[in-house]
């Protein structure tokens, strides 16, 4: 029943290298292997049948986690040209027996290490050389998280040999590399393997092995061996190249075993899950916290599809081309042949016998882009990782965060559907507040699945409005926040807690304190405070202070039931308030007149913020005395001049004697006609009403518009349209009526009518009975 | 040599050239002295095939030399472009050297070049003595470039009119020079090509029209990307112009490199190299070549001056000089930043001091 030692075949592969997945394949046609055994975690083999199914669209990634631990979970992603997924699919087509024989996630989840960083590294070692299909992807993973442990270089070079070998030789790309010497140097199928061998044998004589690398090398040993003497007729295991020497060497089952004794115990099967996840092209290529791929997705992907045309380079030019000419830049045909022969003539002098990624961007650069990188840029990102969203079949296993997501759509009675539908919730009762914090929650995680209609507002009032409305591509969405943790609460906690990191500024961090709020992510909640008020030191800019006040402050009026300290919040919304009132009437001189509108929004929002806030007198008078410096202050903005005027003059803050004083200044002959309609405007700004009740503001303004020449009152007409068009019609009439009879004919429009004044007795008997409640009145009566 | 104050590049290097050239055995592109690859090792330094060593011209992106050597192996011409002060010329005379052995077929363009420092111009006394025939062209560096198959280098490209500009759009896309006077055309030998600079911080001088862009392949040349780099670039220039000067290079020297270079560096990048402070920046762009210059100019002072070895005092002034360009702007960044940066620096104190003095 045993297969001879020599009967089993060891291909060392490329994870997700193009070429390398195609010498496999032919290879495997000609060995006509009876069972076939990869690289991947032994205690998922199961999982492998889904590859074949109807449905499966690559990329996709191989999941598996803690169903007891969340946050500790391992991907294995699988990319179009991975050899892996290609000889799972060889397989699968010829029924024949594939296992994965790599160590069992269930031992390595096992891992004690609580730690959110240390856990992230495992991850990312695990996802590359488990799936052992993303070998660059978990170098650059690893780079920022170890950077100063030695034993960086040697993990590296076995998480992608072939890089590093590239690196030395001066190439950019493994892909290259692996062009240029593993193919062209032997014509002979078979030899490429043994060629890389000998290379790999040679690496790893000069680099310290990790225990890690140990470990799993016996443990594949021992699998390799079982499966030996269960099967009849061929063998090919299939691992990276890396690895090969090792699985060659011969131990005894004795030795392999001592070795594995270091393991931490297996966990139950019942903590274990694994589910395959649809997965992202830029995914494959981003190091996104577990880490992730190689470095151009989409170019490997064209080479894979293109393997067999010999005009592949071309093509690949004319994506590129056409992907320049959608961003907006003209690209002639003449350029892209002169590109062509650039990368012809690059290759020869860099003495490539092909091609690569390197030559052809460097010659787009010159002859497309005209030298100018930055367009490359902006392409690169599109063009290289591309937006490409792999699926699995509707009956595969699902995965955590959407099972979390149904799981609380049953409790919560919500059914996701793809047309719009309203939902009103009160956050009072404990039913609605659990809705509300679950869309907040997802729209946090990038997946609006409700929009909230009365936004800003919320906190103010116990009432949230939604719109619910499912989008299919929502569940990838979701998924894609797996990086970030296994159930909603913890994923959407640790996203924000991210954006908080990243974030510089002060008003969007405060907008997105209150989102955390709401969505009741105290954790997030409390780093971005921390983040605030670290921030709120370094910050001088007038407008980031005083648009970070408004959401702060309506935290801390409606934001009470939360759990957090607003002691806090509330001590940092004193301190951003005097740091802003003193800093404003120095910020707002010379302004354009954009950023002068800018300005009136931003000042008139954090006022009202500031009324409502209820802070101490003293307080409260720095920022009066803010606004009357502003208002009093000769190179100030005269529409924020007009503006403080009118806000202290509202609030009682002024006497109406000082204003007009103020107002017949500004309006008056002697100040440039576009000074006083620019005061003008930020005063009367959507309070054009105040004219029509007070008689000396109103003769200011009227004396003034009097005094205009007619050209200056042309020039300024659509100034005066827009402050007057304000009023509504009613109160249109009332303003015309008062300004233009104004003296001998006020109380003209409240002549009483004397024809009206039997049915007037009726209707008021009619009213008050109403008042009494008789509810045996009618209309008729 | 003799009292020639700066040789041509193909001839202070003619050596290394001599070398390369013999021992290259590499397929050499028609008319062309040497074989790509070795035009790149020239440029680059590194060593010959019988391991002779070969100084670096051009410190930098190896990726950028490929990319200008493979364009003029095309036939396709070359626009270098680049602030300031980035090795343009530098990186076109070598190339030219490299290339052609003769790096001195140059037009300067200005404001006041016309058509016929492009073209060809006429001998007025032949012309009215013969009437029109070649023998009353006076020939162009472009001209003469077409006609032997060598290299032309064309500096300075956007100084000039576009009218004039546009004249090059038929040489570059059909490598033919019309003659209309006398119904005849000089066609290009294998060989040819065109080597411009342009300097893309001046923008709008006169912007190349897109039909002449398009004829070009455009290399951006930066400013060095690391500090070490930079020095690197300005140890060994000031050791060259000061050799060619007859200056002595104190010991001294390169640590005073360093710190000028720290100081161009950080006023230039708009903040401390830590990038703990944010500085603001001057009007000049402080390029690589200025903080040669600056450092030649105070190797000068040194020895003439000086005692010999260099101080901050001799470089002080001429840091001065190259920082201040507009006397108020300029004026307040630079005492800001001695201000906030420089006086808290022990190792700089000698800077601060003398800085201050002399503003």
């Amino acid at each position: 029943m045993a297969v001879a030692q020599n009967d089993i075949h060891y291909f060392g592969i490329r994870h997700h290298g193009p070429g390398s997945c195609q010498r496999l394949l032919s290879e495997l046609e000609t060995l006509k292997p009876a069972k076939i055994l990869i690289e991947g975690p032994s205690d998922c083999s199961e999982d492998i049948q889904w590859l074949a199914k109807h449905g499966m669209t690559p990329p996709v990634a191989l999941l598996a986690y803690n169903a007891e631990q969340s946050g500790s979970s391992l991907y294995y992603p699988f990319a179009e040209f991975s050899p892996e997924y290609q000889a799972c699919l060889f397989a699968l087509q010829r029924k024949l027996d594939v296992a994965f024989i790599d160590l069992p996630v269930a031992i390595q989840l096992a891992k004690p290490e609580p730690q959110a960083e240390e856990s992230a590294l495992d991850d990312s070692e695990a996802t590359l050389e488990k799936s052992d299909q993303e070998p660059e992807a978990k170098s650059e993973t690893e780079e920022p998280i170890c950077s100063d442990n030695p034993l960086n270089e040697s993990s590296e070079i076995s998480k992608d040999p072939f890089s590093y070998l590239a690196e030395l030789s001066g190439y950019e790309d493994g892909e290259s590399w692996w062009n240029d010497f593993i193919e062209q140097n032997s014509d002979n199928q078979s030899l490429i393997f043994e060629l890389i061998e000998t290379i790999m044998t040679e690496l790893r004589a000069h680099t310290e092995i990790s225990d890690r690398d140990i470990q799993r090398e016996a443990y594949m040993r021992l699998e390799i061996d079982k499966a030996r003497k269960q099967t009849e007729g061929p063998i090919a295991v299939i691992c990276g190249a890396w690895h090969v020497p090792a699985l060659k060497e011969k131990h005894t089952l004795k030795a392999n075993r001592e070795i594995l004794k270091s393991l931490p115990p297996k966990l139950t099967k019942s903590k274990v899950r694994s589910a395959w996840v649809p997965w992202t092209s830029p995914r494959l290529a981003v190091a996104s916290g577990y880490g992730a791929g190689v470095k151009a997705p989409q170019w490997y992907q064209h080479l894979w599809r293109h393997r067999d045309n010999p005009q592949s380079l071309s093509l690949w030019l004319g994506k590129i081309a056409q992907t320049l000419r959608e961003k907006g830049h003209i690209v002639s045909t003449a350029s892209v042949i002169e590109a062509v022969r650039l990368y012809q003539a690059l290759a020869v002098i860099r003495n490539k016998p092909n091609v690569g990624l390197e030559e052809v961007r460097d010659s787009v650069i010159s002859s497309v882009c005209f030298g100018e990188e930055l367009q490359w840029r902006e392409i690169e990102q599109r063009l290289l990782l591309g937006n490409e969203v792999g699926s699995i079949p509707d009956d595969a296993p699902l995965i955590p965060l959407l099972e979390d997501l149904q799981k609380q759509q049953k409790a919560l009675r919500l059914k996701p559907e793809a047309l719009e539908k309203n939902l009103a919730l009160d956050l009072r009762s404990s039913a609605g507040l659990t809705k509300s914090i679950l869309l907040h929650r997802l729209t946090v995680l990038n997946v609006p699945w409700g929009k909230i209609t009365d936004a800003g507002n919320s906190r103010g009032t116990f009432r949230e409005r939604w719109i619910l409305c499912w989008q299919p591509e929502f569940s990838v969405q979701l998924i894609e926040n797996l990086v970030y943790g296994n159930t909603i609460e913890l994923a959407a906690n640790n996203k924000l807690i991210e954006a908080f990191n990243q974030e510089n500024q002060l008003s969007q961090l405060a907008n997105s304190v209150q989102l955390a709020l709401e969505a009741q992510l105290n954790a997030a909640a409390e780093v971005g405070l921390k983040r605030i008020d670290e921030h709120a030191t370094h910050t001088t800019d007038t407008l980031e202070l005083l648009s970070s006040l408004s959401p702060l402050i309506s935290i801390v009026r409606y934001g009470t039931a939360r759990e957090l300290s607003l002691h806090q919040i509330g001590e940092l919304v004193e301190r951003l308030m005097v740091q802003a009132a003193v800093s404003l009437p120095y910020s707002c001189r010379n302004l354009n007149q954009e950023e002068a509108i800018h300005y009136c929004r931003v000042i008139n929002q954090a006022h009202q913020s500031i009324l409502i806030a209820e802070f101490e007198q003293d307080l409260m008078s720095e920022w009066w005395s803010s606004l009357r410096d502003v208002m009093a202050l000769d190179s100030a903005d005269a529409q924020v001049r007009g503006l403080s005027a009118r806000l202290l003059y509202v609030s009682e803050k002024i006497d109406a004697d000082r204003l007009h004083i103020l107002l017949q200044r500004m309006l008056s002959s002697s100040v440039e006609v576009s000074e006083s309609a620019k005061f003008f405007e930020g005063f009367f700004d959507g309070v054009i009403d105040r004219l029509l009740f007070d008689t000396s503001l109103r003769k200011t303004v009227e004396n003034w518009l009097i005094d205009l020449d007619e050209d200056v009152f042309v020039e300024f007409l659509p100034l005066f349209r827009r402050v007057f068009s304000q009023l509504d019609a009613m109160e249109n009439r009332r303003f015309l009526d008062t300004v233009l009879n104004g003296k001998q004919n006020a109380t003209r429009g409240t002549t009483p009518d004397l024809s009206l004044t039997d049915s007037w007795t009726e209707h008021f008997t009619a009213v008050s009975k109403l008042i009494r409640r008789d509810t045996k009145w009618t209309q008729n009566q | 040599m003799g009292n020639i104050l700066r040789q041509p590049a193909e001839l202070s290097f003619q050596s290394e050239l001599d070398i390369l050239k013999s021992e290259d055995t590499g397929p050499k592109p028609s008319n062309w002295q040497l074989s790509p690859q070795a035009v790149v090792t020239y440029l680059l330094g590194g060593k010959s095939p019988s391991g002779k060593e070969i100084s670096a011209k051009y410190i930098g992106n190896r990726r950028l030399i490929e990319t200008a050597v493979a364009t003029l192996a095309t036939d396709r011409a070359l626009l270098l472009l680049g602030v300031p002060g980035t090795a343009k010329s530098w990186v076109s005379e070598h190339l030219s050297a490299a290339i052609c052995g003769d790096s001195t077929q140059v037009i300067q363009c200005t404001a006041g070049t016309d058509e016929n420092q492009i073209r060809y111009g006429w001998n007025y006394a032949q012309l009215l003595s013969k009437g029109p025939s070649k023998d009353a062209l006076v020939p162009t560096p472009l001209y003469r470039a077409m006609e032997s198959g060598t290299l032309c280098r064309l500096e300075e490209l956007t100084r000039m009119g576009s009218d004039v500009q546009d004249t090059l759009i038929t040489v570059l896309s059909e490598k033919m020079l019309p003659i209309p006077e006398l119904n005849d055309a000089v066609f290009a030998e294998r060989g040819f090509n065109v080597i411009a600079t342009a300097n893309n911080r001046d923008k709008g001088v006169n912007e190349l029209s897109s039909a002449l862009k398009r004829r070009f392949n455009v290399v951006v040349l930066p400013l060095p990307n690391d500090l070490n780099q930079e020095l690197e670039i300005i140890n060994q220039r000031v050791a060259e112009m000061g050799a060619s000067l007859d200056i002595p290079v104190p010991k001294n020297a390169v640590e005073e490199i360093k710190k000028v270079v720290t100081i161009f560096r950080e006023l230039r990048g708009g903040e401390t190299l830590d990038g703990k402070i944010t500085l603001k920046t001057p009007t000049g762009n402080l390029s690589t070549a200025e903080a040669i210059a600056v450092m030649v100019g105070g190797l000068s002072q040194a020895n003439w001056f000086g005692g010999g070895s260099l101080s901050a005092e001799d470089i002080s002034s001429n840091i001065v000089g190259a920082i201040v360009k507009d006397p108020v702007q300029d004026k307040v960044v630079l005492e800001e930043y001695l201000e906030t940066v420089l006086k808290k620096r022990r190792d700089f104190a000698d800077y601060y001091h003398n800085i201050n003095e002399v503003l």
